[in-house]
Parts: structure tokens; C-alpha cells; sequence
């Protein structure tokens, strides 16, 4: 079985994506209860294990159980066990949360949703509407199924790119004193960053942006100021990610996404594309005969009743919003139009700010493992010229994510691929500093928190995780 | 006809260690073998025997498992258990680290190097098959991380003419990889072998291509049209019945087209095709054996480039030993 992970993840740790791997180095925790003697363990018919006392009296033994968190912590496997995470954070968590709330009038939840725009395409191409008509429609969808605000990231986006661009423009003021300040690598790609902490932790670590990614900040949002705005506590809001990627799942279960004191994330799930079709087929709904809905505009980047995005490429634009404001920035140059120049493969593209025959900026997008590790090596050696890199662990970056639907019988996933672009593409695009409300909520909301808190609720940390080596890892 | 196997030499070439393989240089001349030692040596002849001219050491951390020359015969690269790939460049008698390839996440287990020598494909227990593009700076970079096997992939062989590369597991399959549009793919896996597939050759011509494996047989594979553009191959002989063990090794000698292999039981044997068979139908026979070639496990087989019948092979003993298989009229 294909795996659905990025190519990054799939390539790293290869042990297994099924059960959690032989390396797997999370102790085990037994509860000891005081026991008088002996007792046997039988495994009954159903599989699971009994323990039988000498009096005859049976007792079903706990399994042990590994979560997301223990599989971040653990340097097993680079990823988690894909049964670890199908368990923890699929559609289903979604549909038991909303039955919850029908079901016990005294433990509501407030449920929101929201809809990554690359996971909007992907889906208008599988019902054939425009990327806006298939937002409608799934706002549609997901009410009608009880949940009560969905929202889209390319509103959190904003905040993401807006933050990249300052991070970056500060970061190269510095970078005669502090060497490790660039080249600036993006940061919204889980898998990438999965692998960078697992492999390569303290020595790429510090090039990479501190920026939170479009979940993480529509975590901030709606966790903080929505729940505030709101008069509830965080833990009364179920938030759940719509997500082209399942590393997303990864991501959300970061300890740094969690709030300590009201013992809940930021993001409580995520689901892909791919599942939110299986849930419509479960459901027995077709988008093309949904009525569609208005949308919910507090947080989504909406104009006229149709979505706006971001200009550059699908994967956030992230290369493109900085290269513009850094130029102007910097340099005072006004760069309207940006040449990617295709290096060794497509998936390798750059992109340079020239005067008087001086590179003065030089950008460069790298997506897959194979474009991933040159950056990595020539980095380690020195080589690297750029000052800023769009990362992505996917081939052809998040538009092509592992969790995106997959092709129909009959359609190359070539075909499929650009149709989902087009639709991408389709959308207006709209500065980020243009966008008004955020420019408020920035004013607002960031004022009144203070400089340290917006930094907590913008920017997120990496932490190395070292290789364990004992006895029980060795490999033969 | 009356063929036979004499040995030539008998070279104590990793002491108190394995030799795991041997690999000609594209003149004949030299030949390079690695071992458990975490050492390569460099064997060249003098008059009528053969004297280790160079060592290679401080390369690798653990067993160099597999080295390469390149086309050219300047450059050899040695894959080793920690996890690089080292190419080293002849500068003449000796040679100097060049470049040291990281990127698999484990043991490698195989180099080679394409027939152009600007691609440099390796394999690993990580379960992937890397290319690497080289440039006129000697520059290395990856163009591309297939994952195809389920499992550790023991060797890969490039096509004699074509860039095609082709790969065998433990996972028991072989797969054949082209490169499409922007990127390179498995175009075809081949199933057949019951146990884990040790080592790969193509003949001359590329038409044909040998596999052997730990289930005692070599299979010999041949390129059948097909419809569509995908690449398929046909199992078209199964050698089954010789081998008392694994099947390490095979070779296809580029000269003369005879058939050796390298096998858990000691044994070198070379096989000969009926040259009245039908190629859809190719028939082998033993030619000549020697049963008891080395005292442990034979790892490698080679052929001469050059000359018609010298056969290297290397053994767990730690020994190469040189061979010549004679074939009489």
C-alpha cells in the first residue's frame, strides 16, 4: 500500500507505516497493582490478553498505547506509525464530537472547520465547480452536519506571510553578525520540518523560519481571539483542519501547539481532502447537489462572496510575498513581475533580484526529497547561494500533497494535478497587506496582547531530536 | 567441446576479514577489491602475477560492502555500511578522496555507474535507489530517490548502453527504472525469485539480464515488446538444480558470453548458452565448476573487460582468487 505521507517522511524512516516500528523507543508504562500471587495470562479468542488469578477471577489487560506526542518525542521512526495517527485524527473524531453534542445537552462543543485553499481545489476538481462554489458548498456540507463556523486559511495565511516577510527582512540585516540567520528556509511544511528535527536537527534548525504555518496561526485565532471574542474557553471550542497533507496531522500534535493551561490544542484535528470526500461518499452527498451556503467571513479571505488567495506558488506563495517586499524593502526596488528560472527539475526553481550586474537577492524553491537533500548537502558544505528557500516535502509542493483526493479511474495524476492548479490559480489574489482585517486584527487583538504574546501566538520553536542509541536500537 | 577452470592466483587480499567484491577497471589492468576491513585495495599485474599496488583506508567508518570504476576508469566510488558513498580519483598510482556522498539513511549496500559515467546510481537498506547527476567540477547531486522495494536492496546494474537501471531486493523482486518527464520511475518489477535477489548482470547487448538469488537459481530475463510504454521483461530460463546454497553473484561476460556465478557453497561455477537455442527459450549448461573455490562463501564473481575467460572471484575467506576459464575446441 502506498503510504500517504509526504515523500520526505516515506523516505527517511522506511521501517514500517502499519504498526508503530521495532525502534519505537516509548517505555512503556505499567500500572503495578498490588497482587497477592501468581496469576497466569491468557490471550482470549478475540485477541485481547486476560490475566487469570489463582481465585479463577478474570482481568482484561490494558494494551499499551502510543500517541502522536510520544511519536514526535521518539527517534524510531522519522514518522509516526500511520496507525497512530488514522486513530487519533480522522473524520470520524469529527463525527463522534458533533453525535456528542446531539446526543448531551450539558457538554457542548463549539465546532469549527477550516478549509485550507489547496484542499478547496482539490476537491472543486473532483465535482468539477469552481474553487469558491466547492467553499459554499462545504460550508453547506459541514453545517448542515452540526458544525458551527467554517472558516479558510488563506486568511491565517495572511498573518503567516506578513510575519515571513519581517522575519526575513530582519533576519538579513543581521546576517554580517549572525551566520546562521541565512538562508531563511520556510517553515508551513510538516514534513520537512519533521525530517530537518529528526535528521539534521541543530545544524538546520536555526536557518528555518520561525513563522507558524496558516494551521498553527488559525490556531492562534481561533483558540485565542475567537474563543475570547466568543466568552468561551479554549476547551470548549473543537477546531478541526481541513489540510492537503496528512503530516498536517503531525503538526497539530506538537507539544508547541498545545495550550498547557486549558489542556487542549490548538488544532484538536485534522483531516485531509482525500477524507473529506470519503466522508461526503459515507454520508452519501454529492457536492454538485448541495445547496450552497453563505460563508462565514470572520475568518476567511472573501470578497463579494468569492475567495481571494495569494499570488506565487500553491504551496502559499511564501517565495513570492517575501522576494516583493524584500526588494522593496531593502533595496527600494518594485518587482512586479517575478522569472523563475528552472534549474536541475521542475521542483527546483530560482529566482534573483539583479543591479548593475549584482545579485542582490537570490531565492531559490525546493520541493522533494530529492531537491531537499541537495539543499541540505550543499548547505552542510558551504555551497548554498540563497538567501531565502520555499521548502516543501511534496513533489510539485502542497497542491500534489499526500492527503489531496486522489485520481479518478481513467485520470493521470498529471492531468488531475493542473486541473487542481487552474482551479487554485482561479481564485483573486490579494496583497497581503492590503487585507484590511487583518491590519485591524493586528491593531487590535496583537496590540493589546503585547510584543512577547504576539510573538507566542505568531512564531513557533524546533527542537533537535537526537538519535537514541542503546541495545535495544541496534540494527543488524 | 571441453571447457575447464584453472586458478591463476590465489590473493590473501583482506586478512582476517571478508572480501565482499571485486571490480575490474575498464582496461583490464587493475582490479579493485573491499572488504570488512573497512579497507579497498587496488590489485595490478605484474608479469604473471598480481600484487596489490594501493590501499585505500580512512574512507569509511565500517565494511565497504561494494566498489565501482567509472567508464572512464579515473574515478572508482566504494559503498560502505556507514551509510556514504566515497568516490575517489586516480592520480596515477594513487588515489585521493574526492567527494563523500551522504544522504541514505543507512547501510549502502551498491554503487554503479551509468555507461556515460554523468550518472552515478546507489541503493540502500533504506529501502531506496538513488541517482546522482556528476558535473565537470565533480559535483555531485541527487536527481532523484526511488522507492520501489518494500525492503533492503542488495545490488543495482545499469544497462550496457541505454540509462536504464535496474535493482534487486530482499524484498525478492527486481525493478527496472526509467527516467519520465522530470523524474524517474519504476517502469517494471520483475517477480519470479522466492527468496531475496542478491546480485544483477546484463549481457552485452542489454537485451538479457541475469538475476540470482537465495533461492538457488539464476533467472535470466528478456525484454519482450509491449503495447503500452511500460517496459516489460520475461523470465525466459531458470537455472535451477546447480547451486547447493545462495546465489551471490552472477556475470555475464561481455567477451565470450559465459555465465559465472558466486555461491554460498563454495563453488564458482560458469555456465554456457546453447548457441542452437531458441532465444525465446535460451538453454544453459555448466561448463565447468570449481567446487570448492574458496573455503567459505564466494561473495563475487568478474569478468575481464578485456581478456576472453580471466575471472576474478572473492570470498568470506577474506581471499580473491584469479581463474581462467579455457574453452577448447
Amino acid at each position: 500500500m502506498a503510504s500517504h505521507f509526504s515523500s520526505v517522511l516515506q523516505l527517511t524512516d522506511l521501517d514500517d507505516f502499519i504498526t508503530p516500528s521495532q525502534e519505537c523507543v516509548k517505555p512503556i508504562k505499567i500500572e503495578k497493582k498490588q497482587g497477592k500471587s501468581l496469576a497466569k495470562i491468557q490471550i482470549e479468542d478475540d485477541g485481547s490478553y486476560v490475566q487469570v488469578n489463582q481465585d479463577g477471577g478474570k482481568q482484561k489487560l490494558e494494551k499499551a498505547k502510543i500517541s502522536l506526542n510520544d511519536c514526535l518525542a521518539c527517534s524510531g521512526c522519522v514518522t509516526s506509525a500511520e496507525s497512530v495517527l488514522i486513530t487519533q485524527q480522522s473524520h470520524e473524531e469529527l463525527l463522534k464530537v458533533l453525535r456528542n453534542n446531539k446526543e448531551n445537552a450539558t457538554e457542548q462543543k463549539v465546532v469549527v472547520v477550516s478549509v485550507s485553499p489547496q484542499s478547496r481545489a482539490s476537491l472543486a476538481a473532483y465535482f468539477d465547480l469552481s474553487s469558491s462554489e466547492t467553499g459554499r458548498r462545504l460550508t453547506s456540507f459541514f453545517k448542515c452536519l452540526g458544525v458551527h463556523h467554517v472558516f479558510e486559511t488563506s486568511f491565517s495565511r495572511t498573518f503567516s506571510l506578513l510575519e515571513s516577510q519581517r522575519e526575513f527582512v530582519e533576519r538579513f540585516q543581521r546576517k554580517e553578525q549572525d551566520s546562521n540567520s541565512l538562508p531563511m528556509l520556510t517553515s508551513a511544511c510538516p514534513g520537512w520540518i519533521c525530517y530537518a528535527e529528526k535528521t539534521h536537527g541543530e545544524f538546520i534548525l536555526p536557518y528555518i523560519s520561525t513563522t507558524r504555518s496558516p494551521q498553527a496561526m488559525m490556531g492562534s485565532l481561533v483558540k485565542g481571539y475567537f474563543a475570547e471574542q466568543q466568552g468561551l474557553s479554549p476547551q470548549q471550542i473543537y477546531h478541526v483542519a481541513v489540510m492537503p497533507c496528512f503530516d498536517k496531522k503531525l503538526e497539530a500534535s506538537r507539544t508547541d501547539f498545545y495550550l498547557e493551561k486549558d489542556e487542549t490544542r490548538e488544532v484538536d484535528c485534522v483531516i485531509t481532502s482525500g477524507e473529506v470526500q470519503k466522508m461526503l461518499e459515507e454520508k452519501n452527498v454529492s457536492l454538485n447537489d448541495v445547496e450552497p451556503a453563505p460563508l462565514d467571513t470572520l475568518f476567511s479571505s472573501v470578497s463579494g462572496g468569492e475567495f481571494l488567495s495569494h499570488a506565487g506558488s500553491g504551496s502559499g506563495g511564501y517565495l513570492h510575498h517575501v522576494f516583493t517586499y524584500a526588494a522593496k524593502q531593502l533595496f527600494g526596488e518594485e518587482v512586479k513581475d517575478l522569472t523563475y528560472k528552472t534549474l536541475r527539475n521542475n521542483d527546483f526553481q530560482e529566482v534573483t533580484l539583479e543591479k548593475d550586474g549584482v545579485v542582490l537577492l537570490n531565492f531559490a524553491s525546493t520541493y522533494g526529497f530529492r531537491n531537499i537533500q541537495n539543499l541540505v548537502q550543499k548547505l552542510k558544505r558551504g555551497k548554498s547561494p540563497y538567501h531565502f528557500v520555499e521548502v516543501m516535502a511534496c513533489p510539485s509542493g502542497c497542491l500534489n500533497g499526500g492527503g489531496q483526493v486522489k485520481p479518478k479511474p481513467g485520470q493521470s495524476p498529471k492531468e488531475l494535478l493542473q486541473k487542481v492548479e487552474e482551479l487554485y490559480k482561479a481564485e483573486r489574489s490579494l496583497s497581503p497587506e492590503d487585507d484590511t482585517r487583518v491590519a485591524e486584527l493586528y491593531q487590535s487583538w496583537l496590540h493589546s496582547v503585547g510584543e512577547e504574546r504576539t510573538k507566542e501566538l505568531l512564531h513557533t520553536h524546533y527542537h533537535p531530536v537526537e538519535k537514541m542509541k542503546n541495545g535495544l536500537t541496534m540494527k543488524w | 567441446m571441453k571447457e575447464a577452470l584453472t586458478l591463476v592466483q590465489t590473493l590473501s587480499a583482506h586478512p582476517d576479514s571478508r572480501c565482499w567484491f571485486v571490480s575490474w577497471n575498464p582496461t583490464g589492468t587493475l582490479l579493485a577489491s573491499c572488504g570488512g576491513d573497512k579497507a579497498i585495495r587496488i590489485w595490478g599485474r605484474e608479469g604473471d602475477s598480481w600484487t596489490c599496488k594501493s590501499v585505500l583506508q580512512d574512507g569509511h567508518q565500517r565494511t565497504v560492502r561494494k566498489v565501482a570504476w567509472s567508464p572512464c576508469g579515473n574515478y572508482l566510488a566504494s559503498a560502505s555500511f556507514d551509510a556514504t558513498t566515497c568516490i575517489w580519483k586516480k592520480k596515477n598510482d594513487d588515489f585521493e578522496s574526492l567527494t563523500v556522498l551522504e544522504g541514505h539513511e543507512n547501510e549502502v549496500k551498491c554503487v554503479a555507474w551509468a555507461p556515460s559515467g554523468n550518472l552515478l546510481a546507489t541503493c540502500s537498506r533504506d529501502k531506496s535507489v538513488w541517482v546522482w547527476e556528476v558535473d565537470e567540477e565533480d559535483e555531485y547531486e541527487c536527481v532523484t530517490v526511488v522507492n520501489a522495494h518494500t525492503q533492503d536492496v542488495k545490488h543495482i546494474a545499469w544497462h550496457p548502453t541505454q540509462e536504464l537501471l535496474a535493482s534487486a531486493s530482499y524484498d525478492n523482486n527486481v525493478c527496472l527504472y526509467k527516467e519520465e518527464d522530470d523524474d524517474w520511475e519504476c517502469r517494471a518489477t520483475l517477480t519470479g525469485h522466492s527468496s531475496t535477489v542478491w546480485s544483477l548482470a546484463f549481457d552485452a547487448s542489454g537485451e538479457r539480464l541475469a538475476s540470482c538469488s537465495d533461492d538457488r537459481t539464476v533467472k535470466i530475463w528478456k525484454e519482450s515488446p509491449s503495447g503500452q510504454g511500460d517496459l516489460s521483461w520475461k523470465c525466459v530460463c531458470t537455472l535451477s538444480g546447480y547451486h547447493g546454497r545462495t546465489v551471490y553473484d552472477v556475470a555475464w561476460c561481455r567477451l565470450t558470453g559465459a555465465l559465472a556465478t558466486a555461491c554460498g557453497d563454495d563453488a564458482v561455477r560458469v555456465f554456457k548458452e546453447d548457441e542452437a537455442g531458441d532465444p525465446e527459450q535460451p538453454v544453459f549448461s555448466l561448463a565447468a565448476q570449481a567446487p570448492r573455490a574458496h573455503s567459505q562463501d564466494v561473495n563475487c564473481v568478474a569478468w575481464s573487460p578485456t581478456e576472453a575467460g580471466l575471472l576474478a572471484s572473492c570470498s568470506d575467506d577474506g581471499d580473491i582468487a584469479i581463474w581462467r576459464f579455457h574453452q577448447e575446441a
